[in-house]
């Protein structure tokens, strides 16, 4: 079981003050949230790439974290940087292993629909977003994903581009 | 996976930090703006109606956007240091909206032909944007370290603003030397200064402050 917000931020605000426990409680608690978080969202091989990095992130950055403020879209909005990022990454992997549609069971519950990525998903057009999606969460070739979706090759390169620039544009929005 | 990565190695290297403060990331962009208007009062006069304690009304107006422009503009800079995903601040597009009175004002100002108002002054208006720019760079040096000890999620965005708070600022320390009175001098100088600043800023700052 994941901690709630309240537990999380408190042990945030004792991190900053340099308590050395309720940190390493914080990033065991804070890596398994964003399992979940990142999960059907990347490729399964790709996750602990990008948990460990965006841990490292809120190791390095740690003092954005404002105490005022909730911890979950903070960690969230960290969290959607570092996935647009590897997105944009050239990134590649056995295709059609995902079904991106499908959340893990709870998600919602724990992460809230307002900062999870398939919120940040619904922001982009439709044909943008359906591209990136197969190509590169899913993983499949420029011209695989041209027959699926009926865009021409080239359009598909454009729409992933775009896509991916508006997506990094939009990270904080929910 | 990262073969170098331990969630021990982060603990251990856990050092109490102080979270960063809005009003702190202030500072110092307000500090450099007022060294500016003192070291251009200084050096160059203070404008003759200022000096004169008779401000015209079109000089305070401007005066007013500009820092209106510049304070709302440096304030979401700052603020982007410190991602949250729903954390919404669009208080700088309604300055930047007041801003546009002066490129607009300059429009009709060319297009009725106004005598009096043209043409620009050539001269004193390159070293109007000169010194705004000086002032202007300077500005966006705290910003842009303020922006790289944080964690912006929209670097081109913290470009444009960076370089449109800095323009708004700089131009607002030189206003106090400035000696235009027009306001198609005003506008045309200030706003390719701002522009000019805006345009540097999304060019520059985003390279600085990835992460």
């Amino acid at each position: 079981m994941i901690a709630n917000e309240e537990t999380l931020k408190n042990l945030m605000v004792r991190a900053q003050k340099g308590d050395k426990q309720s940190y390493s409680v914080l990033l065991e608690q804070t890596g398994r949230w964003l399992g979940r978080y990142f999960s059907n969202k990347i490729a399964s091989d790709a996750i602990d790439d990008l948990i460990q990095e965006t841990l490292i992130s809120l190791h390095r950055k740690r003092d954005s974290f404002d105490p005022t403020r909730a911890y979950l879209p903070w960690i969230a909005a960290i969290a959607r940087y570092r996935w647009v990022d590897k997105l944009r990454q050239t990134y590649k992997h056995q295709a059609g292993t995902l079904d991106f549609d499908i959340a893990e069971e709870g998600h919602e519950d724990v992460v809230g629909a307002k900062i999870s990525i398939d919120r940040l998903l619904t922001m982009l057009p439709e044909k943008q977003a359906e591209v990136i999606k197969l190509v590169k969460v899913e993983g499949y070739s420029i011209a695989e994903t041209s027959d699926k979706t009926g865009q021409s090759e080239s359009l598909v390169k454009v729409n992933v581009h775009r896509g991916l620039k508006k997506l990094a544009t939009m990270i904080e929005s929910e | 996976m990262q073969n170098n990565f331990s969630i021990d190695d982060l603990v251990n290297d856990l050092t109490p930090v102080k979270p960063m403060n809005i009003n702190k990331g202030l500072a110092l962009p307000a500090v450099i703006v007022t060294a500016f208007a003192a070291l251009f009062i200084s050096q160059l006069g203070l404008r003759s109606d200022l000096a004169a304690g008779n401000p015209a009304p079109l000089i305070l107006m401007r005066g007013g956007i500009l820092l209106l422009l510049g304070f709302a503009t440096a304030h979401a800079v700052v603020h982007m240091a410190q991602p949250s995903v729903g954390k919404g601040n669009q208080g700088w597009i309604w300055a930047v909206g007041a801003a546009l009175l002066f490129p607009v004002s300059a429009l009709i100002v060319a297009i009725s032909a106004i005598s009096s108002d043209m043409p620009v002054t050539v001269n004193t208006g390159w070293y109007c944007l000169k010194m705004c720019l000086a002032a202007s760079a300077a500005t966006a040096i705290p910003m842009v370290l303020w922006l790289r000890k944080g964690a912006p999620t929209s670097l081109e965005r913290a470009g444009w603003l960076t370089g449109l708070a800095a323009g708004g600022l700089g131009a607002f320390a030189y206003s106090f030397h400035c000696p235009f009175t027009k306001v198609m001098d005003i506008s045309v100088w200030y706003t390719a200064a701002i522009v000019t600043s805006s345009i540097v800023g999304r060019l520059i700052v985003p390279r600085l402050i990835r992460w």
